[in-house]
């Protein structure tokens, strides 16, 4: 059964004066005008936070309610930051089944209404308890993966500067993104170390937002072509490499397959960049580019909109912001929105036909690869 | 020092830290615990100014390798050691900490 993308709806991110619901609904509605209304049969919702006060508890039948779904089935999925695209995967399963004829997909995420430190404790939850009891967090073991990919191919920081600058000069023409400024070089280098070699500009920041997109059986601009998860050890010290990540390779090579596609056919890529580092080291496991070579890609320029290959032209984790459970669905609706040439000012210079989304949970524990092109099989 | 404890698999000979769960490579069950010498070298380093809630700025977290290629996370106790610097690892249950080996 081929489907696809029929719509995409996208709020604004960054820090919203309203609650998870009003955020969910408000990109929920967006996606609904989108197909002017048609019944939807299935909904799935993705949030990874959110206590009682933003009705965590019960948020499907709220949203259900709310929009106007109860006669559709619905399923609430969690895989920390890699929520969004869980919650596409587990809809184009479910449509697949072939007992569902369209699907409404909403992640989101309200972070900035509690302290910083509460939200770093939080996300830490999804490491390794082990981890966790020794006060790791997010940002630290990300850096201690920077420091083993610096090393390894002696790059100075300056590699991880190019990445922010290029974040943030992507976001600035999208107007849904958290962050509307372009910085330089010497701002990032600049900014309060977090976890050096990582600084406050190489990380992604807390942010509130959601997305929806509408998922139905059909082909299109945006069909889905291939989907592909992998899973890694949850403790970074049992992986293998500290220098790229086995999840997300195992499931790019599982979405390559499914579409017959290669790398070289993908003419848009969102990566989930919560780190710049990480941005190197997704462009490479991705395999658009061999192990050491990422950097000379966002530094030469052929990662942006009129480049070779555009990475996060929506500005990524980075500039777009990080609402953790939304980030991976909005990976997959801007390739969508790429495809069907509904980017507006943040469109690629080309059209492009095939596009690939890759999100990431935790510390790429268990990262998700989807590809989405013109037409069908 | 007292000795680290380190565990072995008995089905596909890997070697790790002690977890909650089985091999984290093969996930067999059939594991042996034995003891190391409680000393590594830096592989990484790196300072919180962000920790998380119920610990303190700047936290100190080291990535150590010690015998048989095994890796610890651990909290530096003192001045933070560089990469490649040896260090002496030690458990306090759940969690380890290093501090730099003394000279001998």
């Amino acid at each position: 059964m081929t489907l696809h993308v029929a719509s995409v709806g996208m709020g604004r991110f960054g820090k919203r004066p309203e609650g998870l619901v009003d955020l969910a609904a408000e990109a929920a509605n967006l996606a609904l005008e989108g197909v002017g209304r048609k019944t939807v049969d299935l909904l799935v919702v993705g949030s990874m936070f959110a206590q009682g006060p933003h009705g965590k508890e019960a948020l499907l039948p709220r949203l259900a309610g709310r929009l106007g779904l109860e006669t559709a089935s619905g399923f609430r999925v969690d895989s920390s930051s890699g929520t969004g695209a869980m919650a596409f995967h587990a809809a184009a399963l479910a449509l697949e089944s072939g007992r569902f004829e369209r699907a409404l997909v909403i992640a989101a995420e309200k972070m900035t209404d509690r302290p910083t430190a509460e939200i770093t404790r939080d996300l830490a939850a999804s490491l390794h308890t082990t981890e966790a009891v020794a006060g790791a967090t997010m940002p630290a073991l990300a850096a201690l993966v920077t420091q083993r990919y610096l090393e390894r191919y002696a790059f100075p920081t300056d590699v991880l500067d190019a990445v922010a600058v290029h974040a943030r000069a992507m976001a600035v023409e999208n107007p849904n993104a958290h962050f509307q400024k372009a910085v330089t070089a010497e701002e990032v280098a600049a900014s309060r170390p977090v976890a050096l070699p990582l600084r406050l500009l190489h990380c992604s920041a807390i942010s509130d937002g959601a997305t929806a997109l509408v998922l139905e059986r059909g082909t299109g601009p945006a069909t889905v072509l291939g989907l592909g998860q992998g899973f890694d050890a949850l403790r970074l010290i049992d992986r293998e490499e500290l220098t790229s990540f086995a999840a997300t390779r195992v499931a790019a090579r599982r979405a390559y397959e499914k579409a017959h596609l290669t790398r070289k056919e993908v003419e848009v890529v969102e990566l989930h960049d919560a780190f710049a580092s990480f941005a190197l080291i997704h462009t490479e496991d991705l395999g658009f580019c061999g192990p050491g070579e990422a950097p000379r890609w966002f530094e030469s320029g052929w990662v942006t909109r009129e480049g070779r290959l555009p990475i996060n032209p929506s500005g990524g984790v980075i500039g777009r912001g990080h609402p953790v459970a939304a980030s991976g669905l909005a990976e997959i609706g801007e390739v969508a929105l790429q495809l069907r040439g509904e980017a507006g000012r943040h469109a690629t210079a080309q059209r492009p036909k095939v596009g690939l989304a890759h999100a990431v949970s935790g510390i790429a524990a268990h990262n998700f690869v989807t590809i989405l092109g013109a037409g069908g099989p | 020092m007292p000795p680290l404890e380190l565990v072995r698999c008995n089905a596909c000979h890997h070697r790790f830290l002690p977890t909650d769960g089985p091999c984290p490579k093969c996930g067999s069950v059939d594991c042996t615990t034995y003891s190391a010498p409680p000393v590594g070298k830096v592989l990484a380093a790196t300072e919180l100014h962000y920790p998380a809630a119920g610990f303190h700025a700047p936290h100190p977290l080291l990535l150590v390798e010690v015998s048989d290629a095994v890796r610890v996370l651990a909290i530096a106790d003192g001045s933070l050691p560089a990469p490649g610097a040896l260090v002496e690892v030690r458990s306090e249950g759940d969690v380890y900490r290093a501090r730099p080996e003394p000279t001998r």
